[in-house]
């Protein structure tokens, strides 16, 4: 009986240790090593220790906008990944299987493209001169070229684009463990479309809404590759403040800094968040 | 115990043999290359034609100008390469670490065809310039009829929202374009804020990029019509249909000099001499310009008229080219990186 017991204990124990290897060696170690660079000087007297990153950062207006920018960002995104995705999975749950299995297909399909590749159809679209623009001076709504590139309208419209398939997935998993019944019995019992969703598919979604926008928040506000081609240099996000420290100015130090401050107030909103939706979640 | 001896007596003589054979095979310099089709060029001016005139082996590396200072360093007491190429200023920073060999000028056959800001660093270790990029205006012909004259024209009313910078936090001649139009606007390199002033006058309706593709992109837009950018890359644009025309502006184009370095420690001095001197002759000088769009260092280079006309040519032309120090960019670069980004930032 001890025994069974000791090893029921076990048996996770190795289930995970492959997966918290691999976390311990490509996550916490690289982070433990860029927290230990934020503080080390860098330059002639290379190796002392020092606050000065931190400082730069908090007394700097300018990387407390590029902060403030990123943020925003994600915040804008993660709603509008929301407002749309949601709707979209909740018609992919109830549909047909075949039509469910096409717009599945279609929902992943961009996903097997490089975000790069993507982007660069964004590029296109948004450009001056570009589709967008072409199609709204056709139609005499504009009289010059616009572009939204270089603009956070363009970063957003980019981002959502990329990263709506993870909301529409997860939430699907979600809505596939609600029986159909339920809302069955709500329409039977006199709520209409609207009410019956209000009151009973969203709330039985929240654990798939939950973890699908913090999945978004966290892939927005790291992003860099969207951001840094779509947005441009002008409109810089904190990944490619940090990359542009890296690799253009070689000042690690700062670099290690804004990123250990990117990761912890990531932190400081995920982890409230994810309390909050799971006592939400919990309660339906 | 028996067992490891035979071992070790096999591998001394399969060692033995191969040194051997070593000997008698052609001698082998170790040069590095920037890969893509600037390699193909390399090969097809220098590198083939002096394998073959001198019956060597030249083993080429790819590896760019940063990737090649950081094996230098790392091979510091034995060196793997004979001879390396720079751009983007590294020589000074592989010189000022002495990881390269100064030479004397009679060790050059070419010294006395060469431009003198071509071979001005030669006793200090920093190689001949055998070619170089030069920084000036491209300017979209279709939309621009007269020619720009001055880096001042980028404020040029007629070309409002068609005016394209380079990022210069991510981009060595972006950086240099910077400075130059810093120069022009009465700075220095201890004071860029005249170039940043004059930059933010024009910023509001210009557009600014960070990679070369997306010059080609907006020139081909019809976004720009005129950038600081190289002259080669105007050659690119050109090739690729562009009606974009390279100029250096009256108070002259930036030099970004690409080099040939002798490196410190070689065994192979002679040959690494020799491959040197044949890198700075005339006729490769003069294919550089032709393939690729280079300005001639060798003041024999001859172009033809086609050429000459896209290039900076002729020792008048020549003349009017500005160096920055190389030394105090790679000093200053990243306060100036940082200068940059907060001016341009939206």
């Amino acid at each position: 009986m001890s025994g069974d017991a000791r090893r029921m204990g076990r048996e996770p124990a190795i289930l995970l240790a492959p997966g918290l290897f691999f976390l311990l060696l490509a996550f916490f170690f690289p982070a433990i090593q860029l927290l230990i660079q934020s503080f080390l000087t860098v330059g002639a007297e290379a190796g002392r220790l020092t606050m000065e990153h931190y400082a730069k950062i908090v007394v700097d207006d300018f990387y407390a906008g590029v902060a403030l920018r990123t943020f925003r960002l994600a915040l804008v995104i993660t709603v509008l990944c929301l407002v749309i995705g949601f709707p979209l999975a909740v018609v992919i749950s109830r549909a047909g299987k075949l039509l469910r299995t096409t717009l599945i297909v279609l929902l992943i399909l961009p996903l097997m493209t490089s975000v790069v590749i993507r982007t660069f159809g964004w590029l296109v679209i948004l450009g001056p001169g570009g589709v967008l623009s072409w199609s709204l001076q056709q139609l005499g709504l504009i009289d010059r070229s616009i572009s939204l590139m270089h603009t956070e309208t363009g970063i957003v419209i980019a981002m959502v684009q990329v990263l709506l398939p993870f909301l529409v997935l997860t939430t699907l998993g979600s809505l596939g463990q609600i029986p159909v019944s339920l809302e069955e019995a709500s329409r039977v019992m006199g709520a209409g479309f609207f009410r019956s969703i209000r009151h009973v598919t969203l709330p039985l979604s929240v654990p798939g809404l939950a973890s699908g926008s913090l999945l978004v928040f966290a892939l927005s506000i790291s992003s860099f590759i969207t951001p840094s081609l779509v947005g441009g240099v002008r409109l810089q996000v904190m990944a490619g403040s940090i990359y542009q420290q890296m690799t253009g100015s070689f000042d690690w130090g700062f670099g290690a800094a804004l990123s250990v401050v990117l990761l912890i107030a990531t932190l400081a909103l995920i982890i409230p968040y994810m309390v909050v939706t799971s006592r939400a979640g919990g309660k339906a | 115990m028996k067992r490891s001896s035979i071992l070790a007596t096999a591998f001394g003589a399969i060692i033995a043999a191969s040194l051997a054979a070593n000997a008698s095979a052609q001698e082998t310099l170790t040069i590095n290359s920037f890969g893509g089709s600037y390699e193909e060029t390399h090969r097809a001016l220098v590198i083939t034609p002096f394998e073959k005139m001198y019956n060597v082996k030249v083993e080429v590396v790819t590896a760019y100008s940063a990737d090649t200072l950081a094996q230098l360093r790392a091979q510091k007491d034995n060196p793997k390469f004979d001879v390396v190429h720079f751009s983007g200023g590294l020589e000074h920073a592989a010189a000022a670490e002495d990881l390269l060999a100064p030479i004397e000028p009679a060790e050059l056959s070419n010294y006395d065809k060469m431009y003198d800001f071509a071979v001005a660093g030669l006793d200090r270790g920093i190689g001949p310039t055998y070619s170089t990029a030069v920084i000036g205006l491209l300017y979209n012909t279709d939309q621009i009829a007269e020619a720009p004259a001055s880096w001042k024209d980028l404020a040029n009313p007629d070309y409002q929202n068609h005016v394209l910078f380079t990022d210069a936090a991510s981009n060595t001649y972006g950086m240099l374009g910077l400075l130059m139009i810093n120069k022009v606007a009465g700075g220095t390199l201890d004071d860029i804020e005249p170039g940043l002033e004059f930059v933010k006058g024009i910023l509001p309706t210009s557009t600014v990029v960070s990679k070369s593709p997306e010059i080609q992109q907006n020139f081909a837009q019809g976004n720009a019509w005129i950038a600081p950018y190289a002259q080669d890359y105007a050659f690119t644009l050109t090739k690729a249909g562009l009606p974009v025309k390279f100029i250096q502006p009256e108070e002259g184009g930036v030099l970004a000099p690409i080099t040939v370095n002798l490196v410190k420690g070689t065994k192979k001095r002679d040959l690494a001499l020799k491959f040197i001197d044949f890198s700075i002759r005339a006729e490769a000088s003069q294919g550089w310009a032709e393939a690729l769009r280079y300005t001639p260092t060798n003041k024999e280079a001859k172009l033809s008229d086609e050429v000459a006309a896209q290039v900076v040519y002729g020792e008048d032309a020549v003349a009017k080219l500005v160096t920055f120090d190389a030394n105090e960019i790679a000093e200053k670069r990243s306060s100036w990186n940082e200068a940059w980004s907060r001016a341009i930032a939206k």
